[in-house]
Order: C-alpha cells, then sequence, then structure tokens
C-alpha cells in the first residue's frame, strides 16, 4: 500500500530521459491515417437504430403520449415511454466514478413522465431497422402537451411567486464564505469599486456527438460501447436498470472530444433500456442538433464584485456574490457553482472575504460540466475587476496583481494552504513580453494588449476520496503493458501512461501498449475529467511502474553486485551508474528476472488527499489537492466602424509542474486559446423562452480555421505538482484566463469596458458609440 | 436527417437542359445550400437535376471583351484564378472571404447567384462590375443585367426550365478601384452582416464612374442608386462621402436576426460605405 501523500513534492530535477521531450503521441499514426476506431463506427450484426423523441417546449405538462402508430410500423422493434421504465425511472447524474460519498442526490428521470422541464427533455426511444424507419417512428409519436408556465431567468426564479421547477425553492445549491472581516477590510480601504459581470452559455462543440452501441452478450452481461469521459457509469446504469453492477461492462474507444460534455451520462441508459427491450444490439448517433439539446452547456454566470483597495494597491476586502443557471436538473451545478465560488477572488490572496452563491432551477437547459468548471467564469469576472481597479488606482494592471497574488505558503478562500509552487509572476510577466510592442492605433483599428492570470484546481474535490489504479507490467522481449480504464477523450490520456512507464523502465514509449478504456477489463482509473486524468492515472502508473523496476534492480542488484540504488534503466538497458559498461539489455534482463521468479507485475492505487468537508458557516476547509497558476495575453484590433474583434496573438504561460508530452502540452494550451476567443466573442446559446434557437454550426459561432491567430505556448516547469514527476494538471487551467485575457485586450483598445459576454462586434460599437456620446457631452 | 432524394446526373448541357425542361427536378450545383436546407426540412424538393458533370459550365475566361464565368465556376477557382486580382479585385476579394477552404471547393458562382439570398457574397461585386448573366433553357437563351436579376427575397426572374448558365462583365477601366468588405461575427463560415462593394473610375479629378452594392441589408443585394447620382461627375470631399453614404444607409431596409439588429446593420452600412468610397475615391483619383 502506498503512503497518501500530501506534501509538496522535493524539487527532484531527474534526469528524465522522454517525459518532457517532445514526442509524437502513440495516438498519432492511428489517428492521422483514419484508422481510430471511435464509438459510432462500431457495427454488429443484427444491429438496431435509435432515435429519442426530444421535448421540442421547455415546460409543459404531458397529458399523454400516443405511441400506436410507431409500434405499428414494420421494422420498429421497441418504442418506449416513462410508462416502460423500472419503477424509480430515474439516473443518477451527480459526479460520476466516485466510491468515497459526499456526492448529492440529483437524480434525473430518464424519460419524462407527466411533465417536460426543458427543451430537448427525452420522452421516448425507439429502436427500428433504420435510422429512416426510426425517424419516421418518431415522427407518428403523438405527445398531448399542456403548456404550463416556466421560469427563465435565475434571478426570477428565485422570488417567492417563481414558477416552480425543483425542490421547494428552485435553489438547487448555495455558499458562503466568511473569512476575516470585510467591514474592517472596506473601511481600511482607499478606494471601493463595485462592477457586475455576467457571460453566457456556452456549447462543448466535440467534434464527435454522442455515440454508442449497446448489446447484451452470451454471458447475459449488458455492454455498452460510448463516446464517454467515464467508464464508471456501468454503476449509474445497472443501478437505473436494477441491476447488478457486474453484469454492465462499459467501455469508451477514443472518444472524439468530451470537454465535460461527456461526464454525465449521455445516451449510455437509452441504449441499455432499448437493448433488454429488443435482445439486440442497438446504436445511436446522435445528430448535431440534437447533440445541442442533450447535455449540459456551460452556466451563465453573473457575479457582483465589490472590492476595497488601498492606494498602493493591496486589496483590503472583497465582497462577491455569485449566481448560476442551473436550468431544469441539478446535474453538477451544486459542485461547479462550489469551484466558482473557491475561485470567485482568482489567484489573489484575500483575507477579509465575504462571498455568496446561489444556483438556481430554470426552465432552460440543464447546464453541467464544461471545461473551467466555473472556475474559468469566475475568474473571468475577477480578472476584468482586477483591470478596472488598476484603471481607478492608476497603476499598472501587472504591478497591481503582484502586489496581491497568493503565494505558497498563503491561505487560499476556504483557509487551504497553498502547497505547490506559484509562478504567477513569471508567467504573467513573460506572456506579456511574448506580446512584444503595442502597433499604434490607425484611422479604422485600435489595438489593445490584454492580461489575465488564475488559478485552477486539478483533481476532484476532496470529500469525494477519489482514487485511481493502474496494472504495469513488463513482458519476456522487454516490451511493457499498462493497463488501466483512463478515457482517451483526445488530449492523450492513454500516450501519457506509456510515456510515463516507458520513463521508469528504461525502454521507448512506443515500446509500451497501453489498454485503456475499458473498466471490467482493466483496473479503474476514474473519470477524464476534473483535469485528474494524467494527474491520478499518471500518479498511479508511475507508482505501478516503479513497484516493477524496484523488484526488477533488487535483482539485478545481486547479478552486478552492486546496491539497486547504484543501477539505473534507460536506453532500454539496465547499468551500473558509475560504469555504465557493465549493462544488459532490458529484454535480457527480464528474462534473467522471469527464470528467478521474480515480479514483474504491479497493480497500484494512488489516493488523493482527502478531506472532510467545508464548514457551512464560514465555508473554510480543504476542497482540492492542488492549483495550477499561468497566465494568457492577448492583442487584438477592434475595427472602429464594425466593432469586429480580430485577435492577433494569444499567449499562454503555465507552470505546468512538469510537462510529461510538450507537444501535448501545447495542444492543450493551442486548443484553449481557440475555446476561449469563442467564448470571450462569439460563442452563445441563445433561447427565448428556454427554447434552444441557434442549436447549429451555421448560427452557433465556435472559430474557425481562419479565426486562429498567432498562438505562442510558454511552458514552465516547477516540478511542485501532486502528479507524476512533479506535473500538475493541466486540461482545464490552460484555458481558464484565456477569454478573460482577450476581454481585457478589447477593453484596452476602446477604452471602456462591456460586462456581459460575448463581446459580438454589435455590443463592441455599441460601447465605442456610448463612449463617444459621453465624451461629447 | 438528410431526406432521400434523386439525383440525375447529365453530362451535357443539352441533356441537363431537357431534362429541366421535362420538370425533371431543380438544378444542383454545389449543394452547399441545397444540402443544409434538405436537412433542416426548409428544401421540399426531393429530385435534383446535378451540374457536376457539365464540365463546359465550369471555366475562366478573359480577353478584351471582358471576363465570363461559367455558371459551374467555384469560389475557389476565382480565388486562385490570378488574373482575377486585375479583372475584378473586390469578386476576387470576396472569393477570399467567402465561406471555409471545404466550402469554397464545391460551392459555385451560379448557385450563389441563384440562391437569391441577400448575404450572398459574390453578388455585390458582380454588381459593381455592370455583370450580365446568361439565362438558358432548351430553345435558347437569354442576356440580361444582374441588376434585373432579384424580383424579391429569394425570388429571381429565372423562369422554370431556366438554367443560369453563365456571369459576364465588361473590362474594368485600369484606373478603376473597386473593393468588397464583409462584414460577420467571425472570419470563416460566417453569414455576412453587412456587405458592401463599390466600384470608382475618376477623370480630371472627378468621379467618373461610380457603382454602390450593399448585401444582407434588404431583401435583395442592391445598387445605392442615390448615393451613386449624387457622386456621379463630382469631385468627392469628405461631406459629400458622408451625405452619399447617408443616402446609401436610407436605401436600405434590413430586419433584425439573430446575427445582428437592424439599427446595427444600418449603421454599419452607412459607416462601410463612407469608408469604401474614401479608399476608392483616394485609390481612383491618385493615378
Ligand atoms: C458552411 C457554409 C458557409 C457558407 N458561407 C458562405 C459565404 O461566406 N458567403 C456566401 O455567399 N455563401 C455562403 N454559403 C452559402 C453557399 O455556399 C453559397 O451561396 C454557394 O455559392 C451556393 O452555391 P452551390 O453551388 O453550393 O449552390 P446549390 O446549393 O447547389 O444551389 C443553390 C440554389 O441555386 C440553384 N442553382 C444552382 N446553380 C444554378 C444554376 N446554374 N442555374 C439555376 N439555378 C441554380 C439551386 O437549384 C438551388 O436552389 C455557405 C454555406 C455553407 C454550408
Amino acid at each position: 500500500m502506498t503512503e497518501i501523500d500530501t506534501s509538496p513534492h522535493a524539487i527532484v530535477n531527474e534526469n528524465l530521459r522522454q517525459v518532457g521531450k517532445n514526442k509524437p503521441r502513440n495516438d498519432a499514426p492511428t489517428k492521422v491515417y483514419g484508422r481510430a476506431v471511435y464509438a459510432g463506427d462500431f457495427h454488429m450484426d443484427g444491429m438496431l437504430y435509435a432515435k429519442v423523441l426530444h421535448s421540442d417546449r421547455a415546460c409543459a405538462n404531458i397529458r399523454g403520449i400516443d405511441t400506436l402508430a410507431a409500434k405499428a410500423l414494420g421494422g420498429v422493434h421497441a418504442v418506449l415511454t416513462s410508462q416502460d421504465l423500472p419503477a424509480n425511472n430515474a439516473v443518477m447524474t451527480d459526479l460520476p466514478g466516485q466510491v468515497g460519498g459526499g456526492t448529492k442526490d440529483t437524480k434525473q428521470p430518464i424519460l419524462a413522465g407527466d411533465r417536460v422541464r426543458f427543451h430537448g427533455e427525452p420522452i421516448a426511444l425507439v429502436a427500428a431497422e433504420s435510422y429512416e424507419l426510426a425517424q419516421q417512428a418518431l415522427e407518428l409519436i403523438v405527445v398531448d402537451y399542456e403548456d404550463t408556465e416556466g421560469v427563465f431567468d435565475a434571478f426570477e426564479a428565485q422570488e417567492p411567486d417563481a414558477a416552480n421547477v425543483y425542490g421547494d425553492d428552485n435553489i438547487v445549491a448555495a455558499y458562503k464564505i466568511r473569512k476575516g472581516d470585510i467591514d474592517k477590510g472596506f473601511a481600511e480601504a482607499d478606494y471601493v469599486l463595485e462592477n457586475t459581470f455576467s457571460s453566457q452559455y456556452q456549447e462543448q462543440a466535440f467534434l464527435e456527438p454522442e455515440a454508442a452501441v449497446a448489446w447484451i452478450d452470451e454471458h447475459d452481461i449488458l455492454n455498452i460501447r460510448s463516446s464517454t469521459q467515464v467508464v464508471e457509469h456501468f454503476r449509474a446504469v445497472a443501478d437505473a436498470l436494477g441491476m447488478p453492477h457486474n453484469k454492465v461492462h462499459l467501455q469508451a474507444p477514443y472518444v472524439g472530444g468530451g470537454f465535460g460534455g461527456k461526464e454525465v451520462m449521455t445516451i449510455e441508459v437509452w441504449l441499455a433500456l432499448l437493448a433488454m427491450a429488443t435482445q439486440r444490439p442497438v446504436k445511436l448517433v446522435q445528430t448535431r442538433e440534437n447533440s445541442f439539446i442533450s447535455h449540459g452547456p456551460r452556466h451563465p454566470f453573473t457575479f457582483t464584485h465589490k472590492t476595497g483597495i488601498s492606494k498602493s494597491g493591496k486589496i483590503t476586502a472583497m465582497k462577491i456574490t455569485v449566481t448560476s443557471d442551473a436550468g431544469a436538473y441539478a446535474k453538477l451545478s451544486p459542485y461547479i457553482l462550489l469551484y466558482a465560488t473557491v475561485g470567485a477572488t482568482g489567484p489573489y490572496r484575500v483575507d477579509n472575504l465575504w462571498v455568496d452563491s446561489t444556483s438556481a432551477a430554470t426552465n432552460n437547459l440543464p447546464t453541467c460540466a464544461y471545461r473551467g468548471f466555473g472556475t474559468m467564469q469566475a475568474n473571468t469576472a475577477c480578472e476584468a475587476q482586477m483591470e478596472e481597479l488598476a484603471k481607478l488606482i492608476g497603476m499598472d494592471s501587472l504591478e497591481l496583481r503582484r502586489q496581491n497574488f497568493i503565494k505558497t505558503g498563503d491561505p487560499n478562500t476556504t483557509g487551504q494552504i497553498i502547497r505547490s509552487a506559484v509562478w504567477s509572476d513569471q508567467c504573467a510577466t513573460q506572456a506579456l513580453d511574448a506580446l512584444g510592442e503595442r502597433p499604434d492605433n490607425t484611422d479604422t483599428l485600435l489595438y489593445g494588449h490584454g492580461l489575465a492570470c488564475y488559478q485552477q484546481s486539478y483533481g476532484r474535490i476532496r470529500w469525494m476520496k477519489d482514487t485511481s489504479e493502474s496494472w504495469v507490467g513488463l513482458e519476456v522481449d522487454g516490451t511493457a503493458i499498462v493497463r488501466c480504464s483512463v478515457t482517451d477523450i483526445g488530449a492523450g490520456q492513454m500516450s501519457a501512461l506509456a510515456q510515463i512507464a516507458g520513463e521508469v523502465l528504461g525502454i521507448p514509449m512506443s515500446e509500451v501498449t497501453v489498454y485503456f478504456g475499458d473498466g471490467h477489463m482493466n483496473p479503474l482509473g476514474g473519470t477524464s475529467t476534473a483535469s485528474r486524468a494524467l494527474y491520478m492515472t499518471g500518479k498511479a502508473t508511475e507508482l505501478a511502474a516503479k513497484n516493477v523496476r524496484n523488484n526488477l534492480l533488487q535483482c539485478m542488484a545481486k547479478h552486478f553486485d552492486v546496491s539497486p540504488g547504484e543501477l539505473d534503466l534507460g536506453e532500454s538497458k539496465v547499468f551500473v551508474i558509475d560504469d555504465p559498461g557493465r549493462s544488459m539489455s532490458i529484454k535480457d534482463m527480464v528474462k534473467h528476472c522471469a527464470s528467478l521468479g521474480v515480479h514483474r507485475h504491479s497493480l497500484e492505487i494512488y489516493r488523493a488527499p482527502p478531506s472532510e468537508g467545508l464548514d457551512p458557516e464560514t465555508g473554510q476547509g480543504e476542497v482540492f489537492p492542488d492549483f495550477t497558476y499561468g497566465a494568457h495575453a492577448a492583442s487584438v484590433s477592434v475595427d472602429v466602424d464594425t466593432g469586429e474583434v480580430t485577435v492577433i496573438k494569444s499567449v499562454g504561460a503555465h507552470d505546468v509542474g512538469q510537462a510529461i508530452n510538450l507537444r501535448a502540452v501545447e495542444g492543450q494550451i493551442e486548443g484553449s486559446a481557440l475555446m476561449g476567443q469563442g467564448f470571450a466573442l462569439s460563442e452563445e446559446l441563445i433561447l427565448e423562452k428556454g427554447v434552444l434557437t441557434n442549436g447549429s454550426f451555421s448560427e452557433y459561432l465556435i472559430p474557425t480555421s481562419e479565426d486562429v491567430p498567432d498562438i505562442q505556448s510558454i511552458v514552465l516547469e516547477s516540478r511542485s505538482g501532486l502528479g507524476p514527476f512533479g506535473s500538475k494538471g493541466i486540461g482545464e487551467p490552460v484555458f481558464a484566463p484565456v477569454a478573460a485575457s482577450i476581454v481585457n485586450a478589447v477593453a484596452d483598445a476602446i477604452g471602456t469596458r462591456i460586462h456581459h459576454l460575448p463581446l459580438t462586434p454589435e455590443k463592441v460599437l455599441a460601447a465605442m458609440t456610448a463612449k463617444k456620446a459621453a465624451a461629447e457631452e | 436527417m438528410l431526406p432521400p432524394f434523386e439525383l440525375s446526373q447529365p453530362t451535357t448541357l443539352p441533356e441537363a437542359l431537357s431534362a429541366l425542361a421535362a420538370g425533371d427536378g431543380q438544378p444542383y450545383a454545389g449543394g452547399t445550400i441545397l444540402v443544409p436546407d434538405l436537412r433542416g426540412g426548409r428544401e421540399k424538393c426531393r429530385r435534383f437535376i446535378s451540374l457536376a458533370g457539365l464540365e463546359e459550365l465550369r471555366f475562366i475566361g478573359h480577353d478584351d471583351e471582358g471576363t465570363t464565368l461559367g455558371a459551374c465556376t467555384t469560389i475557389a477557382d476565382i480565388a486562385k484564378d490570378p488574373e482575377m486580382a486585375i479583372a475584378a479585385p473586390a469578386l476576387a476579394a470576396a472569393a477570399d472571404v467567402f465561406a471555409g477552404a471545404m466550402v469554397r471547393s464545391v460551392a459555385t458562382i451560379g448557385g450563389n447567384i441563384c440562391c437569391g439570398s441577400p448575404s450572398a457574397d459574390m453578388v455585390p461585386a458582380l454588381l459593381t462590375l455592370g455583370a450580365e448573366v446568361t439565362l438558358s433553357n432548351s430553345e435558347g437563351k437569354r442576356k440580361i443585367p444582374l441588376s434585373a436579376f432579384y424580383a424579391d427575397y429569394k425570388k429571381s426572374v429565372l423562369k422554370p426550365g431556366e438554367l443560369l448558365t453563365a456571369v459576364s462583365w465588361k473590362p474594368l477601366r485600369q484606373s478603376a478601384s473597386h473593393l468588397f468588405f464583409k462584414l460577420a461575427r467571425r472570419k470563416g463560415d460566417a453569414i455576412t452582416v453587412t456587405g458592401v462593394s463599390v466600384m470608382m473610375a475618376a477623370n480630371d479629378g472627378k468621379c467618373s464612374k461610380v457603382r454602390i452594392a450593399l448585401g444582407s441589408v434588404a431583401p435583395t443585394v442592391f445598387r445605392a442608386s442615390q448615393a451613386e447620382d449624387m457622386l456621379r461627375g463630382r469631385a468627392l470631399t469628405a461631406e459629400l462621402i458622408e451625405k452619399a453614404a447617408k443616402a446609401a444607409a436610407d436605401q436600405c431596409s434590413p430586419i433584425d436576426d439573430s446575427r445582428a439588429s437592424a439599427a446595427y446593420r444600418l449603421q454599419t452600412a452607412q459607416a462601410l460605405v463612407r469608408r469604401q468610397l474614401t479608399q476608392a475615391w483616394h485609390q481612383a483619383s491618385s493615378v
């Protein structure tokens, strides 16, 4: 058993042979040559095709559902409504894959019964011989709706006479932080500034829509091969169907992007029900239109910041209220709100702090996990406020940040002491420097530079008691195998494990085969969410590989007549460090050790540092294992006649602890530069009375290849993280400051700030026009 | 879901025209409007005649008489044509900012003209070139000015059985300025919010020729004729340009939609006309 290690890792300066280098990922060839098999690529004999009837309105009673005609259609094998489901008709939508408890009860009906609460709520499932027949059957289903009054605004939802969506009062979750003395803090301030910032819905827009095939095999096991971030959903599927957990086998092949949208269960339980009802394999690949309404987008948030600050730039107090729109079901809203609450002060130390946060239910789309998970929205607001504070007191905004950055050893918002390195200053300085000189404005273009820093957790909420397991073994030919159920959602999760095991065992990553994404054949690695996959599964793999290494080195020490510490593994050899001529190939070494019965395999578990939750009155306690810090800087131009914003340069500088694969890190930074740009400038789901009006890629505008700016990645390595080799999580962190930096750059260019995102040309032009009008008065 | 549909594939123009005359369906060129419309349930027709096999409609011809484009010339063909930057700079510019690389490589100029959309990006530059379109049917063909082609929102004077086979224009005067600006909510694959094209030639310090066309700010792309009239024969000043821009905006009748408000369209139409006239005057009068 491994000790739970909560201390900061020593800065080791290990001599790394492949970790941290630019290595082609193990999954690159199969993806580049188009051989990789995704969930929607599977075909089975006798397979049926599914379609789902989604509600076309946001709130209505269902007086009846007539499925007779649909059932009578030739080639249709099943039409299921809530009446055909197991009595509880509910599926867990809470943080998945946890065994440690601490989760809330946030069950959601699998199919709507007597009421629909949001546009897109599933009502009926069909399985037929073809998609066309299934579609025809859907069109024959008659739902007798009775429209009811709904509520579509998170503030209105909290009014006493608001239509009821959830619980007694539409309050899905609420938190508070009470720290220090804010009255005293405001009394000490030279200036007090209050601002409200709000942000919009954002769609994950993964390349691969939800896709899965479910079938029952010859052992009566229900198998599901799905595009998911979480193979541990097998438990929730089993619970929903009233089956034992060991009779549901969930596999994830390569996943074409998740970004949080495939964290909560998507289509798995529907296919499970249809496969059970028809006893045939059933497949569903969601259309893009249905994908838009069948997983939860990013929460719209509103933050009101009241900040006290001294003339010298020291924050003396912060009072922040946070409101998010949870939509019709809770899903992960309570946790996302918690992240926003903890992250409300960004990467700054604030000793006098008051935060109140609420997530309210509405009849809008249920919102859920999306890269950044509430912290990103909180950070965007906080970094806007920092710029406004700098402007107010006439100080350079980086200098103001420097006055307030949280440091190693400081308590954060919840009183947790930060143990790892905090290189906010270095990152911010380097990112800003990389932008170069700001060009002079022209008659038609205004130029601006913007900066944003952040603090983003990696690893899951500690009272969930997250664990990860991995198995590493050496074959007698000197190649290695890693078994870990981690899902590969495109960020290189699988390849990173090969690299880590290869590093520890002294062989190239190309000689390590990783079996991944299978929750029954492999040890459970846990979810690819919360920037935890590399941290947790990488750590478990590192530990397991080290066990194997130690076993072999002990055996080889006898052979070379040295102590194990005098040996190293590298370049596919075992050798005496001080006398490298004395060596043996790894292949011969493994053979030798195997003949002596040495254990060449190891199953390890890594346990994240646990905690017992927050004090509900003060919000004090330990929430996350650790945090990543860094900065993003952007330069933009704004067209004075149209308000169009062009991002010219976008620079991410992050302390990643230790890069495992430098190229994969750069990939994350580059992808986040565009995802953040979309959030800042053009992406917004538009709902009218809860009904999504722009659920297509011609109306919902993610950046295209033609919108890509000059992107630069600056990677710093403090080797102070909790992950393998001192790495920190980076998937979400590198995204956290991007939008804020672009928003700040636009404010810099036009000399005024827009408080509600995204910054469409129209809003930017209106802000410039208003500023001009104000100046003329 | 894409509904099933029939697609006949003639290989010669006469074959295609007789199929059209027989009412065998609607022309299908690049399909970049038809396919999304079929999928979205907006297109009810289920029988199409593919123009993809008609190589004779895919050409770019430059000579002393001007330029002619076959209807099946793709936007990428136009963007790649080395002479287009001289023959029609604004059209080349429009091709560059049109959609994204994938769509450009299949979308046709004929489809862009015939779809009748007010946001069709090739049309403003063609209007400021004074282009003519050739409409053919199994009996023969007629040539009409593009400015007379549109009747109303997504309505044209194309008769049943008629195919647009070519678009052509006379050479631009060498010193003329020809500009296009596309305002949209992102750089690639975006529907135009306001599109403006200006063509101007100057003589003796006066504006001798001017055409102004606007897209996405009225039911059809149109020529801002009142503004043109104010400028023709005059030496342009900032004041006059501002007046003309105002006149052009007055001729717009934009709507609110999810991309922009009518007010924003009006404001930017005026600003962009002003900007382009200023730039065009600067270029045309300085040679
Ligand atoms: C992602 C995307 C981005 C886009 N971006 C842009 C853009 O930036 N700017 C822009 O202007 N458009 C854009 N479009 C719309 C479209 O690509 C263009 O209008 C294109 O030029 C249409 O040509 P097509 O050959 O694909 O037409 P099709 O879809 O084949 O046909 C369109 C219509 O025209 C008719 N038609 C076609 N050819 C003829 C002919 N020769 N004679 C008579 N009738 C004919 C068809 O019957 C049909 O009704 C975009 C479309 C997509 C899908």
